[in-house]
């Protein structure tokens, strides 16, 4: 590849009003082309862009990017001279897992500086929340230590937190890191500084997907995680809350069959780890070790509280026919609004509603109890 | 863009430029540029390069830029297009910040077709931020020879430019132009700049320079040939030296003789700079004396002659200096001076020890090199903070960096909008110093063909040309090879007394007083106290204080500040003035002697050292009344200047005082390399009592001047306790680092 193709990459890459996926597709039907079509051929040669089925608007799309050919050539040269590197998806540095785990919705072009060599190693991402207790940095740093330890590459996102956590932890233990940036890779001169032995050591390398200049943002900052999870081969969660990065970054990777391992938490712990080991995610202790908690275990505590209010509803209903949502509330003796417990009622499996003159009962489902609407009235 | 034929291009030629035809070789440069292309031209001087970009620029939607190294070219070409209604400007750093922002941002509009640029801008942030938003028509290079390390005269900024031109998109022009380059250059750009490349090369042959060496047996011989010659050659010109010293040197003995002479070289501030270059337009003076840096790029028809003192570092180098004379192709007069008197040590002939010194001394030793890897793998560090700690000095560190750039060692980035520091790389190369010792040894070869030159029988056209690699058909002649005479130095006893009588009365100037203050508006304002002998003249300041500020140009608010600003400045200004001295070092005996009593325990100075700065003692500060005489306390060097000065008081009828000490230990100023760690050294190191000082003018004496550090500490030291003036003396200037 020469110098002069990374002009037409970025190019390609910065184009706006087009998903990184359609980029990827067309890129995709150049090269599968006969003759191959080059990048810089797909931007030049016009007469190509019908046989590549691009809709009008793309067409236009592609006219407006030629001419900020020559201004991204004055851009990719101050990258260069700066050390900066940059990696178009074709190429054979570009991260193989980043194109298994992600295909076409990898970033067309990624911007690195560092020892690239991390981009192909074996690595293992360790994701958290922000403001993660101690007992989660301790897991991180117990997690990320084992993984230098086997010579892993550690994968994190350089957010407070966790991802400082794993960072440090790594190279602490003289391991190896990749930093995903949510931001522009010129704009993190701080960071630059701060690990300057490590990079230039070979021990850590900074990645992002994002315009080079461009500076942090909410909508970066989410775009970066599924780039930290494309880059591991196994995912640990040190923390995750029932919202934001984390929980739906899990979600996301638990869809996509991702080995995704998450700290089983002790008693009393407010996170949403067990909700993610329920809904797929392996449970591991504080050293990251495989454990099978019993199902009992995997209950939470709100999980529990139902359980016990459930059993109790059961055993009323078991007793009558039919009864109002008010009678159970009196009958329960709890604090709830009736359109709480009418809302509760409905999940429950076991129970059915019928009206009756626009009044509404409950009963078990095949219930064969007596109607004991009538004592009350 | 639409390719247009020759016919339509020349009718367009004709409206804009109001010029009729295109030479061939011109409009095959531009019919390809038209379309596209990238094209390398070698042409001489005056063939019309600039045509082959200025006119397609005109014709382009969007912006031509051109890099280049030559201010003075981009003065005079913007002045030249902006005259026939083409939008041109340039962007350099000897043009205010201000300036520079105001022609991005008009940039930016759209509103220049031509833009010229120094390729050190491509390090600046402003530009390349500049850049992303930039309608970008063509790219030209100018002086193409400077982006290969074989050329001449390489220049390492230009790397950028060629790694940019590499990145440009395929159909995007670029030109490329030299008047200058053997085959090997030729390749080297050719490959730098890659593509689809087009060369065009044509006749170098210049049949109007009247090309004759004259061969000397010393110093002496090259002034006093001048001294009697100059005049009786036609118009004005320009003699080109080897050094800044020689500059003054020379015009000051020119002066000396009655002949309309100045001095220049790149040593003097932009406005200096400037006059002079507008002077010379204006054929002010009969000759200039100069450095090579004035002449290149200067569109000046009629430049008659041009003398060099010193033979240049090549052919090359003597082929472009030369071919700045006689644009308008009339007779011009090139001289060479050779000094072929065999040294008694190295029998090499006095004038190839200078330029073959400068060869030697380009790059640093290996141990420098290593000194900032070592650094640099320790922590990202700016140019200065490298010079500081590995205590380098300015152009070692350039050099150094440049190399270190260069085999991917290390590289710029940029920490913040204005910081820039640099950065060893992972995995990084050994330094490779196998490509340091074969460029030396192709400079040596040039420089020994330099020689050749002197002592050829061919015609002196040709075997520049040869040199060029230039395959032409000319016919060659006018030189003294062929059909004009040898010229020869005559002795003559009134002009050899003359020059003795002035080698006698010239004292190097130690320009302390000159030093400039930028305020934080960005502006320059000179030191109030330019001259000793004006300021002193009556006791007075006439009139001396310098304010560029023209504050009509301001709002009422800034002019305040303004003002505010340069009253505090004078007031607080060092009573530092200029001062002179005896002799530079390393010229004549008074080097040696100065170093025999400092460095080899040989006793006080001797009295011929008292003796020579008594005379300019006498010549220059006659009419000063001095209250006190001062010296500087030493460092290491035990009561040689204290010494000096008691005589020198006693001589001059002068109280002593010893009372101005160091409040700590310094090292010696010559163990430091740069003017940074000098000015660390003696910061806050001497004190006095006021009592002693206040109103009080004051000769300061020391034995030896470098960067001025010392004086400007002490002058800052007496200032601040009353002192009404400093005047510094010594015995001898060094010239660039001869300690």
């Amino acid at each position: 590849m020469t110098n002069q193709e990374l002009t037409y990459w970025v190019t390609l890459a910065l184009m706006p009003k087009i998903w990184t996926r359609r980029k990827n597709e067309i890129y995709v039907k150049c090269f599968e082309h006969n003759p191959q079509i080059s990048v810089i051929d797909l931007f030049e040669d016009r007469s190509c862009w019908d046989e590549l089925l691009l809709t009008d608007e793309e067409k236009e799309l592609f006219s407006a990017a030629y001419e900020q050919l020559p201004n991204n050539s004055f851009m990719v040269e101050d990258m260069l001279s700066q050390g900066y590197e940059i990696l178009p998806i074709h190429c054979d540095e570009y991260p193989k897992i980043l194109k298994k785990n992600l295909g076409k919705a990898a970033p067309t072009v990624i911007f690195t500086k560092g020892n690239k060599e991390l981009l192909n190693q074996s690595s293992i991402a360790i994701v958290g929340s922000r403001n993660a207790d101690k007992i989660s940095l301790q897991f991180t740093d117990n997690v990320a230590k084992r993984i230098s330890a086997s010579n892993g590459v550690v994968v994190s996102g350089f957010a407070k937190g966790v991802d400082r956590q794993a960072l440090d932890s790594a190279l602490e233990a003289g391991g190896k890191s990749i930093i995903v940036l949510p931001q522009g890779i010129m704009t993190f001169a701080s960071g630059f500084k701060q690990y300057y032995k490590h990079i230039i050591q070979g021990h850590v390398l900074v990645m992002s997907s994002f315009a080079p200049k461009a500076p942090w943002s909410k909508e970066f900052a989410m775009a970066r995680n599924p780039i930290i999870y494309g880059m591991a081969s196994h995912i640990y969660v040190a923390q995750s809350d029932d919202k934001g990065g984390t929980w739906s970054g899990v979600l996301d990777g638990l869809r996509k069959n991702r080995a995704i391992y998450v700290r089983w938490p002790e008693t009393g712990e407010k996170n949403a780890n067990v909700q993610l080991i329920q809904k797929g995610a392996m449970a591991v202790d504080i050293n990251g070790n495989t454990i099978k908690p019993d199902a009992e275990d995997l209950k939470t505590e709100e999980q529990k509280e139902t359980e016990i209010l459930n059993d109790k509803i059961v055993k009323i209903l078991s007793s009558v026919d039919s009864c109002s949502s008010k009678d159970i509330l009196i009958r329960l003796n709890i604090d709830w609004s009736d359109a709480k417990m009418k809302k509760f009622l409905e999940t429950m499996s076991q129970v059915e509603k019928n009206k009756i003159k626009n009044r509404v009962y409950y009963s078990l489902k095949n219930s064969q109890s007596k109607n004991l609407a009538l004592d009350f009235e | 863009m639409e390719a247009m034929t020759r016919v339509e291009a020349e009718e367009r030629l004709k409206t804009v430029f109001g010029i009729e035809h295109f030479y061939g070789e011109q409009w095959k440069a531009i019919d390809r540029i038209l379309r596209g292309e990238r094209i390398l031209m070698i042409e001489r001087t005056g063939f019309g390069k600039s045509l082959c970009y200025q006119f397609p620029a005109t014709q382009f939607p969007g912006i031509t830029v051109i890099f280049s190294p030559l201010i003075a070219l981009m003065r005079d070409q913007v002045r030249s297009l902006n005259k026939k209604g083409i939008s041109a400007a340039y962007i350099n750093s000897e043009q205010s910040q201000e300036d520079n922002t105001l022609v991005i941002e008009k940039a930016l509009k759209g509103e220049i077709k031509i833009l010229y640029i120094a390729p050190e801008r491509q390090e600046n942030q402003e530009w390349i931020e500049a850049t992303r938003n930039m309608n970008l028509s063509m790219v030209v290079i100018d002086e193409a020879h400077t982006i290969s390390t074989w050329g001449h005269d390489f220049r390492p900024a230009f790397r950028r430019i060629i790694n940019l031109v590499q990145l440009l998109p395929k159909n995007l022009p670029v030109l490329a132009t030299t008047a200058t380059a053997t085959k090997r250059v030729q390749r080297d750009i050719e490959e730098q700049i890659g593509g689809r490349l087009t060369t065009i090369r044509g006749n170098l042959s210049r049949e109007n320079l009247y090309l004759q060496v004259i061969r000397v047996n010393s110093e002496d011989e090259k002034m006093i040939w001048l001294a009697s010659n100059l005049v009786n050659l036609d118009g004005t010109g320009l003699i080109y030296t080897g050094t800044r010293v020689d500059t003054e040197i020379y015009a000051h003995w020119l002066q000396y003789c009655g002949i309309d002479a100045i001095d220049y070289n790149a040593g003097y501030d932009a406005d200096t700079r400037k006059e002079v270059e507008k002077g010379l337009m204006e054929n002010r003076w009969k000759c200039i004396v100069s450095t090579n840096a004035l002449g290149m790029g200067i569109d000046k028809p009629d430049i008659r002659f041009i003398i060099h003192t010193q033979i240049p570092a090549s052919p090359i180098h003597y082929y472009q200096e030369i071919g700045r004379a006689g644009r308008d192709g009339l007779p011009t007069r090139i001289i060479l001076f050779f000094n072929e008197n065999k040294g008694k040590e190295d029998g090499v002939p006095a004038d190839y020890s200078l330029p073959y010194s400068f060869i030697e001394g380009s790059r640093p030793g290996i141990k420098k090199y290593e000194r900032v890897i070592d650094l640099l793998k320790q922590e990202p560090l700016s140019e200065r903070e490298i010079m500081k700690r590995a205590n380098l000095k300015q152009n070692q560190i350039r050099v150094i960096k440049a190399d270190l750039i260069d085999q991917g060692i290390i590289k710029e980035a940029q920490y913040g909008t204005k910081q820039k520091k640099y950065e060893y790389q992972y995995k990084a190369n050994e330094l490779d110093v196998s490509k340091f010792e074969e460029l030396r040894k192709a400079k040596i070869k040039d420089l020994d063909s330099m020689v050749n030159y002197v002592y050829t029988d061919m015609p002196r056209m040709e075997y520049l040309c040869k040199f060029l690699d230039s395959d032409e058909n000319s016919v060659y002649t006018n030189c003294d090879n062929t059909n004009l005479k040898k010229l020869e130095v005559e002795y003559d006893e009134e002009i050899s007394a003359k020059l003795e009588d002035f080698r006698d009365s010239y004292f190097p100037k130690l320009e302390l007083a000159a030093h400039t203050l930028k305020s934080g508006t960005g502006l320059k304002i000179r030191m109030p106290y330019p001259n000793v002998v004006e300021v002193l003249r009556n006791n007075e300041v006439v009139g001396t204080y310098i304010n560029k500020i023209n504050y009509s140009e301001f709002g009422e608010e800034e002019a305040c500040v303004l003002r505010d600003l340069s009253d505090r400045h004078q007031h607080n200004a060092s009573r530092l003035t200029d001062g002179y001295a005896a002799s530079y070092y390393g010229v004549s005996n008074i080097g040696a002697a100065l170093h025999r009593s400092k460095y080899e325990g040989g006793g006080d100075f001797p009295d011929f050292l008292l003796k020579k700065t008594l005379s300019v003692f006498g010549k220059k500060y006659r009419e000063i009344k001095f209250d006190l005489v001062l010296y500087v306390p030493p460092t290491h060097s035990g009561d040689l200047v204290k010494n000096f000065a008691i005589k020198f008081a006693n001589t001059i009828k002068v109280p002593i005082s010893h009372s101005l000490i160091k409040t700590r230990e310094t090292e010696e100023q010559k163990i430091f390399q740069n003017s940074y760690s000098k000015q660390d050294n003696v910061k806050d190191a001497f004190t006095i009592e006021s009592e002693l000082v206040r109103g009080k003018t004051i000769l300061l004496i020391d034995d030896i001047y470098d960067s001025g550090a010392t004086l400007k500490e002490i002058g800052k030291t007496l200032t601040e306790r009353g002192t009404k003036w400093i005047v510094p003396i010594v015995i001898a200037k060094t010239v660039g680092g001869t300690l």
